[in-house]
Order: C-alpha cells, then structure tokens, then sequence
C-alpha cells in the first residue's frame, strides 16, 4: 500500500502539486493522467525519493518512504533513460543493473543472479536482444530491457513514466498486455499516460493529475470525453466503445 | 652498474605510471570527464607552489589541495547551480595564476616550468618508485573491487543511484584516486603526459574494441607499450622520454582510426 497525505510541492513561487492525498492498494493498476506540467512525473519522483519531500507525507506498506527505498528494491521505468548509444554494455547488463545494489566489493554477478536476469528478460520478452549491444536495440526493445531491470530485483511495485513515449501504436498495445500479465502475476502497476484508450481497457484505478488530485476512481465510471474536456488537447482520446 | 640501475629505475617508474594512470581512461572517457586530468594536473601545481613556500611535503600538500578545491568546485557548483565544467576551468585558471604568484614571490627558489609541463622520469628516485608502485597496485586493486559500480556509475549515475548502487562513495574514491594518481605520476610524466594518459589509451582501443574488460586491459597494455617505445626513442634520438611517449600514443591513436569499422 502507497499512502499520500497532504502533500504539496513547489519549485520557486511556482505551485507544481497542492494538497495531495492518495491511497495506491496493492495489486491496482493504477494509471495517473493530466496535461503536460500537472506535475505527473513530480509526484511519482517523489514516491521514489528521487526528489525531495517538501511538505507532506509519503508511506509504503506503513514506513516512511524514504526509509522503505533504502532496504526495498523498487520497480521504475524512467520516461527518458539518458545513456550514450555507443555505450560499451549488453541488453543483460543492464537488465543486471537492478541487481548490482545486492554485489558487495569485488563480488561478481552470480549464476542464481544471472538466472533471474534470464527469466525477467523472458517474462518480458527480450531474452532475444541479451548479448545484443544497447546501441543495437529499437526503442521498444530498450523499454523491454528497462522493464526487465525494473522489475528483476523483485519488486512487488512498479512505476512507468510514459512508458507509450518511445513505441509505436502496436508496441504500445503490446507493451501494455505484457504490463497487464505483470499486473495479474501480482506487481501494483503505477503508470503515468497520455494514452487513454489504452488505459481504459488495462487499468483499474484512474489518478487524474493538474496540481490537485481530481478524480481517482475505477476506470469504467469515467468517461474519457470528460477528461478531455477537463484536460484539454494534451491528453489523447481515441474513441472506442464503453 | 650505476647507469643501468637509474635506467631501469626510470623505466620501471614509465611503465608503472603509464599503467596506473591507463587503466582509469576508459572510465574518464565514457564518462567524458577527460577535462579533469587536465585540470587536477594544473591545479596541483598551485600545491606545489604551497609546498615549496612553506617547505612541507610536496606530495601530500598537494593532493590535499586539489582533493580540497574538488570538493570546493563541487560544493560551489551545486550551491550556486553553476555549470560544472566552467566553474572547474575558472579554477584551473586561477589555480595557475596563484601558482605564479607564490613562486614569484619566492626568491630563494628557480622553479623549472618545463620540468613540470613534461616531467623528467630520469629524475625519479628510489622513493618516488615506491610511491608510484603503491599507486599502480591501488590503481588495479579499485577497479578490480569496484568494478560493476563504476560500470554502472559511467552508464548513469542518477539511475544507478537510485536502483542503491553505492554510486557517491564509488564516485568520491574514484576522484581522490584519480587526483592522486596525477599527484604522484607528476614527476615522472608531467602534466602532458598525465593528460594523455587519461584519454589516449582508452580513445584508441574503444576505436577497435567494445567490450569493457577488454578495453581496460588492452588500455593498459597499449600505454606501457608506449612507455617502453617512447623511453626506447628517447634514449635513442635524445629526445624527451615524456614527449616521446605521447606522440607514440598519438601515432597508435591514428593507426586505431585507420582501422576502426565504420558505423
């Protein structure tokens, strides 16, 4: 469980997230939507710990979170992973970078390590691309590898950052049945998306973001032409039918 | 026997120092902070400066000062959000203009820029040899430890700080090592020779290689090659040994382009 209370966050004079209050239980799909600067990727940094908590309180299953990150291991896929094309790993190194925190000095990646490596490249579906070079990847197969990393420490909870961003139209369908599989295995899926008619079909718990937290309820009750019209253009409808 | 014995003195303190300081370029390279060679080595001679003023030891004096002004530049940088790169170049400047200063002011003492642009191995003593020794062997002792943190750490460091890989303390050792690397190789290779070191090595073997180990090993194989051939040339030609080792570097360098695949 993921418990949000009044949290507020500003960068300057500038109000990014005002009096945030969120339970995420375990098991959710959960997807958080709102326009471009309605501080989507401000609040999930901060459930992360990546930035700092101004004002308010973050908990997972109970302890504070910062506290919790130091001895959990936690699922991100980050929305644009800065890394040089020419970069001397493989696909398999750096699915082992969410495993690197369990070396001590010295110690070398071992057989049960890279055994679990293989088996979330494979749940995954990029144990193909392994010994391939990360310059060699398409862009939907480095978010494989990077799904991979996420969840390989074991993590029972998994963040996305628009995760759709570099993946074609089928990527994206793909990429979220495969999200959805992790869903059922038992991973508390948290995404952020511009994508709703993907969102509508896979979540199960809609986080709707513009600096206060709006709506946060089942999918299905909400109508995605409702949130257009709340949102604006930024969000992205395609229509389907309910 | 007294020449043979300062010449394999000097030879032995090339190879060290060629190896300790090659087997950091891959690293400074994909991480691109090959500026830092440079900048550490000019800044040390700031601390030499201090050391000749004050008649304390040259060596500790001036590792102490550069660790000190890295973390200085660091701490001013993230307090005043200043672009990293700038505020180390103002002090490499400065650092110099400083350095002049001191040793204008100290009559007593004729210091020999030159010998401290191109070092003069020849000049390495007994103890300078151990100190480069002690170096190459905690050189090759860190990488080996540390070897997956510093992978992860020059692929990204935010991310690899997040997913808990000890990052910060890596980074840190990794910076006061690589000072004192350029500390105590300074008599020996000179701030030219330090500086190409930390690129050459690593910039000509990543052209034929991709793959990290190897890199390292073959970084460190090329640079003492290149010592011995560069001591080789300069004892034959009478030229500079430090000189003659960078543009040996320079011409594998060349060689490595002519060679390298297109991509």
């Amino acid at each position: 469980m993921i418990s949000i209370s009044e949290l507020n966050h500003r960068i300057g004079d500038h109000a990014i997230l005002q009096d945030i209050n969120l339970d995420i239980a375990e098991g959710e799909f959960a997807a958080i939507i709102g326009p471009n600067g309605a501080g989507k990727s401000t609040l999930i940094k901060l459930i992360l710990g990546i930035l700092p908590l101004q004002e308010g309180r973050i908990e997972i299953d109970g302890e504070p979170h910062l506290s919790w990150l130091k001895h959990n291991p936690m699922g991100y896929l980050p929305q644009d992973e800065k890394f040089d094309r020419r970069f001397p790993a493989t696909a398999k190194d750096i699915v082992l970078m969410g495993l690197a925190a369990e070396l001590k000095p010295a110690q070398r990646f071992s057989t049960s390590q890279k055994e679990r490596a293989r088996e979330a490249m494979e749940r995954t579906g990029c144990w193909q691309q392994a010994r391939k070079p990360i310059g060699a990847l398409s862009g939907g197969e480095m978010q494989r590898v990077l799904l991979a990393r996420a969840i390989v420490g074991g993590s029972k909870y998994l963040f996305l950052d628009e995760p759709e961003a570099s993946v074609d139209q089928t990527g994206v369908k793909n990429f979220f049945v495969l999200l959805k599989e992790l869903n059922q295995q038992g991973h508390t899926i948290i995404t952020i998306s511009h994508d709703l008619h993907t969102l509508t079909s896979f979540c199960s718990f809609l986080i709707c973001l513009n600096k206060t937290l709006h709506c946060h309820d089942k999918t299905e009750l909400i109508n995605a032409e409702t949130i257009h019209d709340f949102f604006g253009e930024t969000t992205k409808i395609v229509h389907k039918s309910y | 026997m007294f020449t043979f014995n300062f010449l394999i003195r000097a030879l032995i303190a090339s190879v060290l120092s060629s190896l300790s300081l090659a087997i950091f370029s891959p690293f400074v390279s994909l991480r691109r902070i090959s500026y830092l060679g440079e900048a550490f080595s000019h800044m040390a001679f700031a601390g030499i400066a201090i050391a000749l003023i004050t008649g304390l030891n040259g060596r500790i004096v001036t590792l102490l000062f550069v660790i000190v002004l890295a973390y200085i530049i660091g701490w001013l940088s993230k307090r005043y959000k200043l672009e990293e790169t700038n505020t180390i170049t103002i002090f490499l400047s400065v650092s110099m203009a400083f350095a002049i200063i001191l040793i204008s002011l100290s009559s007593a003492y004729a210091f020999d820029l030159s010998s401290y642009l191109f070092g003069n191995v020849l000049l390495v003593n007994q103890s300078d040899l151990i100190q480069v020794g002690i170096m190459a062997v905690l050189s090759l002792a860190f990488i080996l430890i540390f070897y997956h943190q510093l992978f992860y750490l020059s692929y990204n460091a935010e991310m690899a700080q997040f997913l808990r890989i000890p990052v910060t303390f890596v980074n840190h050792l990794f910076l006061i090592l690589l000072a004192a690397n350029i500390v105590i190789n300074l008599k020996a290779a000179g701030i030219i020779l330090v500086s190409a070191q930390l690129i050459l090595p690593a910039a000509t073997i990543f052209n034929l290689v991709r793959h990290l180990p190897t890199v390292i090993v073959l970084s460190a194989v090329l640079a003492i090659l290149a010592a011995i051939g560069g001591f080789a040339l300069s004892w034959w030609l009478n030229i500079p040994t430090g000189a003659s080792i960078v543009m040996l570097e320079f011409f594998f360098f060349l060689a490595s382009l002519a060679l390298r695949k297109k991509s």
